[in-house]
């Protein structure tokens, strides 16, 4: 049997003795800014800046099976299926490779609108094969990888710094800085029970005057990073959500917009492929005027999902024992 | 993230502009060649879609610095180039273009006095050269909807270093600079605003046609890259007082740069003055080397009577664009269509202050 068609594996069939491999990776809230971007040849190429989302994330274990191929996992999550068979495959060779085996996903991400779910099963997974064969992938491999399962990823295992990651080749195209500004985003589902299939969408078809948007758009998220300019980081996340209504519209987008402006958000960051949007905070601004943000986004009917405060991130290490 | 690179190519070397700070709230961006923005974007991009092969002859009217920038990028591409200029083009870019490997087809004056002058007359000959040749490729800089698109990477550039522009201030010519930078940082910021500046008895904004001294700005057809939408005001300058704000640009703050940037200068220092609170961008186009037997030598300033009045405190408030009145004026153009501004009959659509993108 070739490796890539899954078999059904009873758990005790599993190897005995063989020591599983865990791995975690965060979800994340949709992006700062996604369009296409040169890629330093002139070529152009699919690009996002995703918004991390520290709290919640998935833990994978991997169970390794020395005497059956395949690999199985929870009923419907085929990519993190997916993504163990191509780490599986990159392995082969090493040391006591497993032949296939079996993935256990604790995730805490809500599933179909936009915050990741299916990347950080997938990062997660990967990570957790990496880690039976006892071997550190770098973020760029993991990146790799999660693209081949997935066919389009966002960032969440470049947990190190920020980048404009071409999300469908697995490329890193600029790293920004090592953190974002410290911000407050106020996160909500502008669709509640309404789901997004990423894969079922067409790749939004931008016109040459929106691939130079985009170019002054990196210019200005680069200064905006580099001076923990948060103001300013808010207006290109804002003018991204807008050039990308024509493609995957968000009702209420405007609404929003202007709500935030009322309570003083500095900018409205979406899920470019998905349901959620945050409206961004400068830290500084008084605590009381996010609480009444929070009220008048549920009385536009909205639900308000998390409140994220990115700067924050845990160390990938403290993270991983916290989802444990 | 980035440190300091080289260069892979001299165009690439010249395309963005030097920021220079001018006052607290103005900043100037100097560029040595900016048609270099849009001469290395169309010829790059007509490369990679296939329109430049081997055989292919570039061709282009123009008889200033856009054919030296086209010349500049043929000799990194390795393409033939065919510029037809007028009688008036200066002698020592002539010898730079041939040097270039340029071929410069000069139309007579004779030629020349048609309606729509050397214009119309260059681009009939252009038209006839085409028609002769296998293969040609014309950027058409004023109708190639790339020569306004170009102007993104400058943009960008902007935005990384300034974060917020108020203001765009910047001559106007085929209409590719101004419209393509204020339209791209208005993705950003789209209530920046636009100072356009012409010169008199340029057509861009509704004067009758007639002859003009000052270089590097102002039209005698109207070309189609220029969106009048962009412009929330317009401002005409006589030769003399941008000769003399080119000359005090060089003066007080040691830029040596073409009159067309003293013009833009003159209306953005004003302008900055005006608005303390609002940050200025003024573009300067080019260099003043071509310029220092005119606008830098005061012999030829005082024989032309270029230096008989005072600069102007400001300039002249106008109602009609169509009705000059004085050496420097003002209009408030207020993001209308050339047609709205030119036809009375029609209602004009928005306000000085409003107007999305």
């Amino acid at each position: 049997m070739r490796v890539g068609e899954p078999r059904a594996a009873e758990p005790e069939q599993l190897t005995a003795g063989l020591r599983a491999g865990i791995g975690y990776a965060t979800a994340h809230h949709g992006e700062l800014l996604q369009g296409v971007f040169d890629d330093g040849t002139g070529r152009l190429r699919r690009a996002l800046v995703t918004m991390p989302l520290p709290g919640r994330g998935s833990r994978v274990v991997f169970y390794p099976s020395q005497s059956h191929w395949g690999v199985v996992g929870p009923p419907g999550l085929t990519k993190s299926r997916r993504a163990a068979i191509y780490a599986l495959r990159e392995f082969a060779g090493h040391p006591s490779p497993a032949k296939g085996g079996r993935v256990e996903i604790t995730s805490n991400v809500p599933r179909g609108i936009g915050m990741g779910s299916s990347t950080s099963d997938v990062t997660a997974t990967i990570k957790a094969v990496a880690d039976y064969h006892g071997v550190s992938l770098s973020v760029e491999e993991i990146g790799r990888l999660a693209v081949l399962a997935e066919i389009a990823s966002d960032s969440v295992m470049i947990d190190d710094r920020v980048v404009l990651f071409a999300h469908r080749d697995g490329l890193v195209l600029e790293t920004f800085g090592h953190r974002l500004p410290p911000m407050v985003v106020v996160g909500c589902d502008t669709a509640p029970g309404q789901v997004v299939e990423t894969l079922g969408l067409p790749p939004a078809d931008y016109s040459d005057r929106e691939a130079g948007e985009f170019q002054v758009l990196r210019g200005a998220l680069r200064r905006a990073i580099a001076l923990e300019d948060v103001a300013l980081l808010g207006k290109v996340a804002t003018a991204s959500a807008r050039i990308n209504q024509r493609y995957l519209p968000k009702p209420g987008l405007e609404a929003l917009i202007e709500l935030g402006l009322r309570h003083g958000a500095v900018g409205l960051q979406i899920a470019h492929s998905g349901t959620v949007a945050g409206l961004i905070f400068d830290p500084r601004q008084p605590r009381a005027t996010l609480d009444g943000c929070v009220l008048r986004i549920e009385q536009l009917g909205f639900e308000v999902t998390d409140v994220i405060e990115p700067a924050h991130v845990l160390p990938p290490r403290a993270a991983h024992r916290a989802a444990s | 993230m980035t440190i300091r690179g080289s260069f892979g190519e001299a165009t690439d070397a010249y395309q963005l502009p030097r920021l220079v700070r001018l006052a607290p709230n103005l900043y100037a961006a100097c560029f040595t060649l900016m048609k270099m923005v849009p001469a290395r974007f169309i010829l790059r991009r007509a490369a990679e879609q296939g329109l430049l092969e081997a055989g292919t002859v570039i061709v282009e009217t123009t008889s200033g610095t856009f054919g030296l920038a086209l010349a500049m990028q043929a000799v990194h591409l390795d393409r033939r180039l065919i510029l037809v200029s007028d009688p008036v083009i200066d002698e020592r870019l002539y010898r730079r273009l041939t040097d270039l490997g340029a071929v410069v087809e000069r139309v007579t004056a004779a030629q020349g006095r048609v309606a729509g002058g050397y214009q119309a007359a260059r681009l009939a000959r252009l038209e006839a050269i085409m028609a002769d040749l296998d293969a040609a490729f014309c950027p058409w800089q004023y109708s190639n909807p790339d020569n306004p698109r170009a102007y993104s990477a400058v943009a960008e550039y902007f935005l990384e270093c300034l974060g917020q522009i108020d203001c765009i201030v910047g001559p106007v010519g085929s209409g590719g600079s101004m419209c393509g930078t204020v339209t791209h940082v208005r993705a950003l910021l789209p209530e920046c605003r636009a100072i356009g500046v012409d010169s008199h008895s340029s057509v861009l904004f509704g004067q009758p046609d007639g002859p003009r001294e000052l270089r590097g700005m102002g039209m005698s057809l109207m070309p189609d890259n220029l969106d009048h939408r962009v412009f929330d005001q317009v401002h005409w300058t006589a030769p003399a007082p941008a000769y003399r704000a080119t000359r005090q640009l060089h003066q007080r703050h040691a830029l040596f740069m073409g009159p067309s940037s003293g013009a833009a200068y003159l209306a953005a220092r004003w302008w900055a003055g005006a608005n303390p609170d609002a940050l200025t961008v003024v573009m300067m186009p080019d260099e003043g080397y071509r310029y220092q037997d005119t606008v830098y030598d005061d012999d030829w300033l005082a024989e032309r009577g270029h230096l008989n009045e005072a600069l102007p405190a400001g300039p002249v408030m106008i109602d009609d664009p169509g009705q000059p009145a004085g050496s420097w004026m003002v209009f408030d153009w207020a993001r209308r269509s050339y047609d709205e501004v030119m036809s009375p009959s029609r209602p004009s659509a928005v306000t000085a202050d409003g107007g999305s993108r």
